[in-house]
């Protein structure tokens, strides 16, 4: 079928918005499944970490720092917080029962969700983006205006794959990584201080986090409640890719960034059903439900298979 | 075979009023053993006799109480990773395989702990297993019992280490895979002059292999002697060889 010109304009400006928006729940996933392979949980926290440290870069632009400079301060605090979270609230706990880890950190999730209210109050601010978003920044890609900072954001996305691809593949530090997410105690038999690794983990999954909540507060508004729908959005999409799969955690953010553009603002309708901003969740609800009836390992995640 | 039983002039392993459990339940009541330089020892004991808790103790993996005494110094309260650089390797219960990393991945995970290259020994246990070097970008999962095995003997030679312990490497393997084992573990004593302490509970090939060997019930030693000694002796063949003396 061929598409008119202005078809065609809108269907790349949907699915490059998409793409942005996947990005940012891609990432958001990444740091989800980093977690959940080493450590088995759900990190119900990681939105308000993104959250926090999107506050903490507009503090640092009020000062004059210069973006990039105040989102790599930020980062570092994103580890910190992700690798205090570890070490004070999730291994002592482990340790006497690792079912009420989860109830912890839905604890840690309103403790920072306030405490971020505390400490910035409850004022929406705007947040300077890393790449240039005034109302003319766009470029025009066959026929469609598709803005830079959106461009951006898939290319952080993109920068963080191969940075992680490097990582995991060519340093010790990831092999380690790979091995403690495995099996941990033959990580210690090798000599791995698994307890130091597990902590890197959530560090790198906090700071992660940040990114993608300095990559989204620009164009959506920093407010308290920045990462609260992309979380949930995020934890879909970890659950669609498979949760112990990275790959499967980018696929599945871009999947769900790409339904959520081509379902609000693409097509008026559907027969009879008005295709409006109210659906998407109920739509990912209803994927969520899908992968879980009849893909529970999700589209990459792994069933264990082994031979004896 | 060195089988020489009393000559223990160097231990490179002393364990002494051993004493282990897991939260209130005592597993081990006080073991007493060695292990000498360029010996094979064979702890040989029944399930739930506390074979594992003593592995367990010496590669550190567990609080324990007593004295482990490595080439002189005192590892009783030392964590895993520092018992591996001290040149202590372990061969965990049921191969204890990297299986979602490939076979490559899985050995230099053994190498973890060195600083040098280690390139000549990957080369090295490449050559010696060439199932192995097949298999190298395969997942270790998806191996053989057998070659997974080995795969794990060859990532705790990786560690260049001076004492390798194996816990109960012949379980769930084939008996002419098991021979083809214990001929491996008898080579490293052999060819490279390692010190090896092994728990069992195949007894006949086990004790054939030993230069001495201890026999654990419920966490004490009851019989000690070389693997020769033990392995006519009828309690044993009794208890651990099914012969009904």
């Amino acid at each position: 079928m061929m598409l008119a010109a202005s078809d065609l304009s809108l269907f790349v400006e949907r699915f490059i918005n998409g793409l942005a928006d996947g990005s940012i729940y891609a990432l958001l996933a990444l740091a989800l499944v980093v977690i959940f392979r080493s450590t088995g949980q759900l990190n119900f926290a990681q939105g308000e970490i993104g959250t926090m440290g999107a506050f903490f870069v507009s503090t640092l632009t009020l000062t004059g720092l210069p973006v990039l400079l105040s989102i790599l301060l930020a980062l570092v605090l994103g580890f910190a917080v992700g690798a205090g979270i570890e070490r004070v609230v999730v291994r002592p706990i482990e340790l006497r029962n690792p079912s009420a880890v989860i109830v912890a950190l839905i604890g840690v999730f309103l403790a920072m969700n306030q405490l971020t209210a505390l400490i910035w109050g409850i004022d929406a601010r705007s947040l300077p983006s890393l790449f240039p978003n005034e109302a003319d920044d766009f470029v025009t890609i066959l026929g469609a205006p598709v803005r830079i900072a959106r461009l951006g954001t898939i290319g952080v996305l993109i920068v963080v794959l191969i940075l992680l691809y490097l990582l995991f593949t060519k340093t010790k530090i990831g092999l380690a990584m790979r091995a403690v997410a495995n099996n941990q105690e033959s990580s210690n038999l090798v000599g791995i201080r698994t307890g130091f690794i597990l902590l890197l983990g959530w560090g790198l999954s906090g700071s992660i986090a940040v990114l993608a909540a300095a990559m989204l507060a620009p164009s959506a508004g920093l407010t308290g409640s920045l990462m609260l729908g992309p979380f949930l959005l995020a934890s879909v999409a970890a659950v669609l890719g498979g949760l112990d799969s990275p790959v499967g955690a980018v696929v599945g953010g871009l999947i769900v960034g790409l339904v959520q553009a081509f379902l609000v603002g693409y097509h008026p309708s559907i027969g009879s059903i008005e295709l409006t901003p109210d659906l998407l969740y109920p739509v990912m609800l209803v994927i969520l439900l899908g992968v879980l009836l009849f893909r529970p390992t999700g589209l990459f995640g792994s069933e264990k298979v082994e031979r004896v | 075979m060195t089988g020489t039983g009393t000559g223990v002039s160097q231990p490179i392993l002393n364990v002494a009023g051993l004493r282990a459990g897991y939260g209130p339940i005592e597993v081990l009541h006080g073991m007493d053993f060695t292990v000498g330089l360029g010996e094979i020892v064979v702890i040989l004991g029944a399930n739930g006799a506390g074979k594992t808790t003593t592995m367990r103790c010496v590669s550190g993996m567990i609080e324990r109480e007593g004295t482990v005494e490595f080439q002189g110094r005192d590892i009783a309260s030392a964590k895993p990773d520092a018992i591996v650089r001290a040149g202590i390797s372990q061969v965990p219960q049921g191969r204890g395989t990297f299986s979602d990393l490939s076979v490559n991945d899985n050995l230099l995970a053994g190498a973890y702990t060195l600083k040098d290259s280690y390139d000549d020994d990957l080369d090295y246990w490449y050559r010696t297993f060439p199932r192995l070097a097949e298999r190298r970008d395969q997942k270790a999962g998806s191996l053989s019992g057998g070659e997974q095995q080995m795969l794990a003997i060859a990532r705790a030679m990786m560690s260049k280490p001076k004492l390798l312990l194996c816990d109960e490497p012949s379980l769930g393997l084939a008996p002419i895979v098991t021979q083809e084992l214990f001929r491996i573990l008898g080579r490293l004593r052999d060819e490279l002059g390692m010190s090896l302490l092994i728990v069992e509970q195949n007894a006949g090939l086990s004790l054939a292999l030993a230069d001495r060997a201890y026999v654990l019930e419920t966490g004490s030693i009851v019989a000690t002697g070389t693997g020769a000694e033990l392995l006519v002796d009828d309690t044993i063949k009794e208890a651990y060889l099914g012969v009904v003396t």
